[in-house]
């Protein structure tokens, strides 16, 4: 799911370079320095998922993952997936160097709402995990595909029309990644636990002491 | 010696005129190898034509093939993600100290 180059107004590319800017600013200084590594981990999952083809019938969809890193992450997501993107965008060609603030919204909102959502439900268990996980992963697709709706929208495209377009589009690949995040998560938690506690928690609890 | 002339012209003409019927029956193969190279050239144009349509359906999807990201551009990617967070957990580390 990319926005390219020129179908957005120039209005809403330079908008959402601006809003993309400052949220990445935002997710940077919200980064400790000991989650680095995970964030850059992270970030090279999230670049590399995109390749991962799903056959569907004639056509096929990608792994987007903004849920996952949401989840993993936090409010670093953001940076994460804008890098990511950035990327993408120059070595692979997905989307277009104008619409990469647009880009960036559409993947990093929806991931930065997934971690929060993720970290509110996950309860103590394994399971708790596993499930909120899954519907973080699964929600994360959706949320995306809903901001690539509204995105479209101001380009003078009908916003209910893309967007059922978008969500049919890309039901199969919410699904597997509803389980794929789910099982991922699962196995976090029971390997190390320690990953899923992303900075929403830390900084509160700073905050609160 | 105007008759010499004349019968010489008279054999002539009848050597040609005998000539005749055989070079009228010679062209007739001439005709049916003509036909011959037309079905040879048509059948050759026919080949050429699908092996052409073959080579630029193929050309097509290695163009395709091309614009696909490769295992280079997938390491490379990886690469800078951990050469940028590398240098972030540098200054990092710098400026705590």
């Amino acid at each position: 799911m990319h926005i390219s180059d020129g179908v957005l107004p120039v209005s809403v590319t330079i908008g959402g370079y601006i809003a993309g800017a400052a949220l990445a600013a935002w997710s940077a200084r919200r980064t400790e320095s000991e989650e680095l590594p995970k964030v850059a981990v992270v970030t090279a999952a999230f670049f590399v998922a995109s390749l991962i083809h799903i056959p569907l019938g004639p056509t096929s969809a990608h792994l987007l993952m903004p849920g996952l890193a949401g989840a993993l992450l936090g409010p670093v997501a953001f940076l994460a997936i804008s890098l990511g993107l950035l990327l993408q965008t120059l070595l692979f060609q997905f989307g277009g160097l104008t619409a990469l603030g647009a880009n960036a919204l559409m993947m990093g909102l929806p991931a930065v709402a997934c971690g929060w959502i993720f970290q509110k439900f996950k309860g103590k268990t394994q399971v708790g995990h596993a499930i909120a996980g899954g519907v973080t992963g699964a929600s994360g697709t959706a949320m995306a595909a809903i901001f690539l709706a509204l995105l479209l929208a101001t380009g003078g495209e009908d916003f209910f029309g893309v967007a059922k377009v978008a969500l049919l589009a890309h039901v199969p690949v919410i699904i597997v990644e509803g389980v794929v995040s789910a099982f991922t998560i699962g196995f976090l938690f029971r390997v190390k636990p320690a990953l899923l506690e992303s900075s929403f928690v830390r900084h509160q609890k700073t905050v609160n002491d | 010696m105007i008759m010499i002339r004349k019968s010489l012209i008279i054999v002539l003409l009848s050597i040609f005129l005998a000539g005749m019927p055989a070079l009228l029956f010679a062209q007739s193969p001439q005709e049916n190898d003509r036909q011959a190279v037309v079905a040879l050239l048509k059948e050759q144009n026919r080949q050429l034509s699908g092996d052409l349509r073959h080579i630029r359906r193929e050309i097509a999807a290695l163009r395709a093939q091309l614009e696909e990201p490769g295992l280079r551009d997938i390491f490379a990617g990886i690469g800078y993600i951990f050469g940028l967070f590398g240098v972030a957990a540098f200054v990092a580390a710098r400026r705590k100290e």
